[in-house]
């Protein structure tokens, strides 16, 4: 691989070991998927912050990296295990707790802004097109990479870090224009909704796993992108998608000789049923990815004035910002369930507290039964509010 | 002798190799509190150097190896066939080397190994090279073998093509003309060389530079075999030398 001189110097550890160690995570990946050389990066965004997922072994890691470590871009964190400031609501263990906050301190210490969200993109750290970016989180990197036009691959946690300390990462993948271009057409035939563009993104995920779609028929504004990007990359690995006469890179595209799959009601009902195994249910989970302000104010304005008659408990999960700038229109929601920042009913130990759950993010429906041992309903937000009211 | 491979994780060890076959994941493969392996052969992985073909699994792997390592738990170095992102996270960030793209079927458990990460290489220890080549001799659609005699020193009795060690100074062309003439007669002509692959044997690997030969006639076997046989590649039988379907293989057959 071809080094700068000063990345050179960065990994004999003239910049200090943090940054040797960091380089060399940067360099190792790089060879392995063949990159030439480095890009530098203008942000990163890192995953492996739930206690539930990195456990003991991820904290004695953070506690070293971050003795010796600084990020040098601008750097946030993906969901963490519970909401930091209403965990014993949400029924969080006092330990679970103290080792979360933890973790999160040891990001803070290394210069990580600790909002905790699967929408960075929404709460301040939004990349401009062609910049380079490290980022983990695999809805987010998919939305940055394909609304925006920024380029990332499928970073991991310590990746992304390392990427964020040495400020570049190895230049392969999706950083070269020639892996952007789309794979497959998808000739999407949907009403339009929000849950079926969720239903959407779960069967091209689940036929084309990590090939880059080619959509017509959709327009999707920022809140269908996002639960459609989030379900192509659990149900499949999706990275990038490209939307006709909407995403910025659409245009550009050769599709001469791609295969057109088609995709209408047939294939959004299998993908429901493929996701479902109770109609009964303890909780129903909103906000995966997390809620945005539209949609934080959308759900009030249908909510206000209604009464909950039902003993099912409702979260909205969304980003701190969204949660503190809107106290109106959370104040109606809260009278329906907490609205929890920083987590998502993903990353927290669910397991403990339900048995079954609902959600309209095909996401969520693909991680609740084996990260969470949850019996499963995915069906959409006005379905699941006859649940409610 | 030292294997070639690439360099992934930086730094240098040595140790004992611990083998396993399959993929391979820190998480749920190790016990956290031992370094015991709960797959595979058994055994710890501390302090060994850990050969496995590639990692598999949760990410949460990388910080199982650096939580191994940290309390002085982790294998000294990896090596493995293809390297992938979680394996060698774990590695870069527990300073341990790891070297990919390394033949693991020539390692045995037990074997000392000093794996050089900033190289790229593996030197086993006690271990020799030995450069041969096998020669296939094609007639038609079929192909010649021969079954070893009960003078030879390796696998009597086995049916293999025409081989042999490659002389000092020697190109493994020239080998196998001089071999083929020895054993065989025949005068062949050389269609292609296959790209040569390793094979272990006690304590020796075998570098197996693979020639296919036209020729027309029969062979007039010397005393390093006791018959031979015209068959389609495709019925080799079940008592041939090790890895001859390889040498097939490589020479398009």
């Amino acid at each position: 691989m071809e080094l700068t001189a000063a990345e050179q110097r960065m990994l004999d550890g003239e910049e200090g070991e943090g940054v040797r160690k960091a380089m060399e995570l940067v360099v190792a990946l790089g060879r392995i998927y063949g990159a030439q050389d480095l890009v530098p990066i203008s942000s990163a965004h890192i995953s492996g912050v739930s206690y539930k997922t990195i456990g003991d072994g991820g904290i004695s890691y953070l506690e070293h990296v971050s003795k010796e470590s600084k990020v040098r871009v601008p750097s946030t964190l993906n969901p963490s295990g519970m909401d930091s400031q209403r965990w014993r609501e949400m029924g969080v263990e006092e330990g679970f707790a103290r080792k979360q906050l933890h973790i999160i301190e040891l990001y803070a210490r290394m210069g990580v802004d600790t909002t905790c969200s699967c929408t960075p993109y929404l709460a301040g750290n939004l990349p401009r097109q062609g910049e380079h970016v490290a980022w983990a989180e695999s809805s987010a990197l998919s939305m940055v990479n394909s609304m925006v036009g920024a380029r990332t691959n499928r970073e991991g946690g310590p990746g992304a870090l390392a990427a964020a300390i040495a400020g570049r990462t190895a230049n392969y993948g999706l950083h070269l224009d020639e892996n952007r271009a789309p794979t497959v057409i998808i000739d999407a035939d949907i009403d339009g909704s929000l849950f079926q563009h969720s239903l959407l993104g779960q069967a091209v995920g689940s036929a084309i796993g990590n090939g880059i779609p080619y959509f017509r028929g959709i327009r999707p504004d920022w809140e269908e992108a996002k639960i459609m990007a989030a379900a192509m990359a659990a149900s499949g690995a999706v990275a990038m998608f490209h939307v006709e006469g909407a995403t910025p890179e659409a245009a550009d595209q050769d599709l001469s000789g791609l295969e057109t799959m088609h995709i209408g009601e047939a294939e959004l009902t299998e993908a429901q049923d493929s996701l479902t195994g109770t109609e009964d249910i303890e909780l129903i989970a909103f906000g995966c990815p997390h809620l945005s302000e539209r949609e934080v104010r959308e759900m009030a304005a249908f909510l206000e004035g209604k009464e909950k008659r039902s003993d099912v408990t409702v979260w909205f999960c969304t980003s701190r910002q969204v949660r503190d700038s809107m106290p109106r229109e959370v104040a109606i929601l809260e009278r329906f369930g907490p609205v929890l920042a920083d987590t998502c009913m993903v990353v927290t130990p669910v397991e403990g507290l339900f048995e079954r759950s609902a959600s309209d993010s095909a996401k969520a429906c693909n991680y609740l039964p084996t990260l969470c041992s949850q019996k499963v309903r995915c069906d959409s937000f006005e379905k699941l509010m006859e649940v409610l009211l | 002798m030292i294997l070639e491979g690439r360099a992934i994780s930086p730094g240098r060890a040595e140790g004992e190799v611990l083998l396993i076959e399959e993929d391979f994941s820190f998480l749920g493969g190790v016990d956290p509190a031992s370094g015991e392996l709960r797959v595979g052969p058994g055994g710890n992985v501390r302090g060994r150097v850990l050969a496995f073909p590639r990692g598999k699994g949760s990410t949460v792997g990388s910080y199982t190896i650096f939580d191994l390592a940290s309390r002085g738990l982790g294998p000294a170095a990896v090596i493995n066939s293809s390297a992938e992102t979680i394996v060698t996270t774990g590695a870069v960030i527990s300073g341990i080397p790891l070297v990919d793209k390394v033949d693991i079927s020539v390692l045995r458990s037990g074997d000392l190994a000093a794996v050089d990460g900033d190289a790229g290489t593996v030197e086993l220890r006690g271990v020799g090279l030995r450069e041969v080549v096998t020669g296939v001799v094609q007639r038609g659609t079929e192909v010649l073998i021969m079954r070893r005699s009960d003078e030879v020193s390796y696998f009597p009795g086995m049916w293999g093509g025409v081989s042999g060690r490659i002389e000092e100074g020697e190109s493994p062309k020239q080998a196998a003309i001089r071999e083929l003439e020895e054993e065989t007669g025949l005068d062949a002509a050389l269609l292609r060389e296959g790209e040569p692959f390793l094979v272990r044997g006690g304590d020796t690997i075998w570098r197996v530079h693979p020639l296919l030969f036209s020729a027309e006639g029969e062979p007039r076997i010397n005393w390093e075999h006791s018959e031979h046989r015209w068959i389609p590649p495709s019925a080799l039988p079940e008592d041939s030398v090790p890895r001859l379907d390889e040498v097939l293989r490589r020479l398009g057959l």
